[in-house]
């Protein structure tokens, strides 16, 4: 189980962002697939973007990280601007890909071995590294012989390899079985905890809700909204529980407000009826509040 | 611990992951080791020697020729001793080159050139024709001949020619026979019969009879292995194009060049190993041939080097086309197939003296194939090749040029 740490202890919000996006654009031809966005990443931090497929979360981090040219607003990653051609800044930084791009032909430990040397860093513990993501057993053996789930935590390793101040990290999980997302995510925390700033792209709303101190919806390319888990569900959702009794050889429901004196009578009379079966707050799910936003769902 | 990481370093870095890239990938390695095991095979199995002869059949045997001719001229009153000059046609012969298979009849002679009979050679010079139908062995000690042209001609020749008189030769001539050989035998007929009329040919020579432009290699002509030294050093660098473009495009299609370029590694740092990696990569396996088939000596080994890093350099800069182009392994090995061809053209006009055309002579491997045979064949060295080498270095750079822009470009579209 991940324990969600409060965003207002960890996140170091007085230091300056890690990440700070002004007004961000980006075209494809005449296609706008990024739209002004705006946000900021502190360290400690993890920021979930959430959206659809297409949404242009991807395009964010290709920008942010120097693979696609900045063609309109600003960005600051620990305060440098961003652009392909400083090392400095990309020794500070590890990312991890929607595709799997790893050398087939070389085994686990080579592939880490290779980028940590890339990055100078000297002692890399790519043993260490492969063993937080369960993986040592099998570090001297080729990825082309790996799983897909293997080679995504693989990924996720090499991302980490540099310990790096600021990751980006584009659909960690996608496609994985539970288990391994849920090792894969715990190893995120982990670094978050450590003090890096995590920008985490997913499709996934139980995912960013575990893991992400907030959350931006991101829709054809605008940023909808952007706040903690929290406060889109409290904002967004019912202030009210859904209580289920046994009544005789069938169930009832009830659905009581959660403010006024009247519902706080009710529940604390059906809490004490022996026909009690259930009761459930109903807020509402992330996706639920995306629909809402944006009248379409994140599986698209 | 982190600590600033140096050019070198990266370079490396990236040098060190191609060659274990490479040396995991079986089909590389197939194409590197059966590269360097077929050529140097190859060299070794052509003959070192050059048959200068040229072996034709003739019916009925000159002795029987001149012996009749000379009866019948002395039936026709010419004095004996004006008919000895026919005694040294044999020796004429001899001399020009030419090696006669004597037959008794014309039958025998079609059988033999029509390939029903077989020739063989003694290590004496003696022909032994033998019946591939009949009951006979094949003879064990001597060496088939291709007997692919003949001549048959009637027995009143010599008496015929010397009287001025109309006689008809058979040239029978295998379907293969290039037309340029057949009218060389008749031209041979018709001198023979104007030297037996007494008349001069209405040419006039000067007394060397033929000026040799160039060294004179008459008895000591290029054998086929001489001549495959520059080709397989050659075609060892071409055959690399293939593994390269292939690491290259592997790197594109699997996008790992994205990761490397999130890193502090930057795009010339790739497009640098690359070069340096495809550079020695055909270099060092053109030397390894060059050594095994002896084309290194004191006087030429720097200039060779030199060549051969320029053929190198052409080839990998193609590889950068086809790896930047290539979008799986056929479509790939289609690309290679767009530039190796062209690029192989002026190594068959260098094999064959004389048919390298000019449009072949811009082609940009000319210089390096032309390079290759001057030195490891006439001895040529740098003041004999600078203008070469200058035409080389011009298309290296070009190639090059043209590699790494669309590469560079490939890779930052991903």
């Amino acid at each position: 189980m991940i324990e969600v740490t409060d965003y207002d202890k960890t996140p170091d919000k007085q230091s300056m962002p890690a990440i700070n996006v002004q007004n961000l654009n980006h075209w494809y031809g005449k296609l706008q697939a990024v739209k002004d966005i705006s946000f900021e990443v502190y360290p400690g931090e993890i920021l979930g973007f959430l959206g659809p497929n297409g949404a242009g979360k991807s395009t964010t981090i290709k920008v942010l990280t120097g693979q696609l040219a900045l063609k309109g607003g600003s960005a600051q990653i620990l305060g440098r601007d961003i652009g392909r051609d400083d090392p400095v800044l990309q020794s500070q930084i590890g990312v991890t890909f929607e595709e799997k791009n790893l050398y087939l032909e070389m085994t686990a430990i080579e592939n880490l071995d290779f980028f940590a040397s890339l990055f100078g860093v000297r002692n890399p513990g790519s043993l260490e590294a492969l063993r937080r993501v369960g993986l040592a057993e099998r570090a001297k053996e080729r990825v082309s012989n790996y799983s897909k789930g293997m080679r995504q935590r693989l990924m996720v390793a090499r991302a980490f390899i540099n310990k790096p101040k600021v990751l980006f990290l584009d659909e960690p999980t996608d496609g994985l079985d539970p288990v391994t997302a849920a090792e894969i995510r715990k190893t995120i925390k982990e670094e978050a905890d450590r003090g890096a700033a995590v920008l985490l792209t997913t499709h996934n709303m139980f995912e960013a809700d575990e893991l992400s101190n907030r959350v931006a919806f991101i829709n054809e390319g605008e940023i909808v909204t952007l706040d903690t888990a929290e406060n889109l569900k409290l904002k967004y959702g019912k202030r009210s529980v859904r209580v289920r009794l046994r009544d005789g050889d069938s169930v009832r429901e009830e659905n009581l407000p959660l403010d006024g004196e009247k519902s706080s009578a009710r529940l604390s009379e059906l809490a004490a009826s022996p026909d009690l079966m259930t009761i459930h707050t109903e807020e509402a799910t992330l996706e639920a509040i995306f629909i809402r936003l944006t009248g379409r769902g994140l599986a698209g | 611990m982190r600590k600033t990481v140096s050019h070198s370093e990266l370079l490396l870095a990236i040098l060190r992951k191609d060659i274990r890239v490479y040396s995991r990938n079986m089909i590389y390695l197939f194409l590197t080791v059966l590269g360097l095991v077929f050529f140097i095979a190859i060299f070794w199995l052509v003959p070192d020697t050059v048959d200068e002869e040229i072996t034709f059949a003739i019916s009925p045997p000159l002795a029987t020729l001149i012996s009749e001719g000379k009866e019948s001229l002395q039936a026709h009153g010419v004095p004996a001793q004006l008919l000895d000059q026919f005694d040294e046609f044999e020796t004429a012969f001899e001399e020009e080159g030419f090696v006669l298979v004597e037959f008794e009849n014309e039958e025998l002679l079609i059988k033999a050139v029509s390939g029903e009979l077989e020739i063989y050679r003694t290590d004496q010079g003696r022909f032994i024709i033998y019946d591939p139908d009949g009951d006979q062995q094949a003879p064990a000690d001597a060496g088939k001949v291709s007997l692919d042209i003949g001549m048959s001609f009637p027995s009143s020749f010599f008496s015929d020619a010397v009287l001025g008189q109309q006689s008809t030769v058979t040239v029978f001539a295998d379907a293969a026979v290039p037309e340029e050989i057949r009218g060389a035998m008749q031209g041979l007929i018709r001198e023979m019969a104007f030297q037996l009329a007494g008349h001069e040919l209405p040419v006039e020579l000067p007394d060397e009879e033929m000026i040799i432009l160039g060294q004179d290699r008459l008895g000591d002509q290029i054998s086929m292995r001489a001549r495959m030294r520059p080709l397989i050093a050659f075609f060892i660098m071409m055959m690399e194009t293939f593994a390269l473009a292939s690491l290259i495009s592997n790197e594109v299609l699997q996008r790992t060049v994205t990761a490397l370029l999130v890193t502090p590694m930057r795009i010339w740092h790739f497009l640098m190993a690359k070069t340096l990696f495809g550079t020695a990569l055909a270099m060092g396996q053109a030397v390894i041939i060059l050594i095994f088939v002896r084309a290194f000596t004191v006087a030429n080994w720097p200039l060779l080097l030199v060549i051969v890093l320029l053929g190198s350099l052409l080839f990998t800069a193609v590889a950068m086309l086809v790896g930047a182009a290539g979008k799986d392994f056929i479509g790939q090995l289609m690309f290679s197939l767009l530039f190796i061809i062209p690029l192989m053209i002026p190594s068959f006009a260098v094999l064959f003296p004389g048919s390298a055309a000019s449009w072949v002579r811009i082609l940009p491997s000319y210089p390096i194939v032309r390079l290759l045979y001057d030195v490891t064949i006439h001895g040529s060295l740098w003041s004999d090749s600078i203008t070469l080498i200058i035409y080389a270095v011009i298309w290296a750079l070009v190639l090059y040029g043209a590699g790494l822009f669309v590469l560079k470009r490939k890779v930052a579209a991903l």
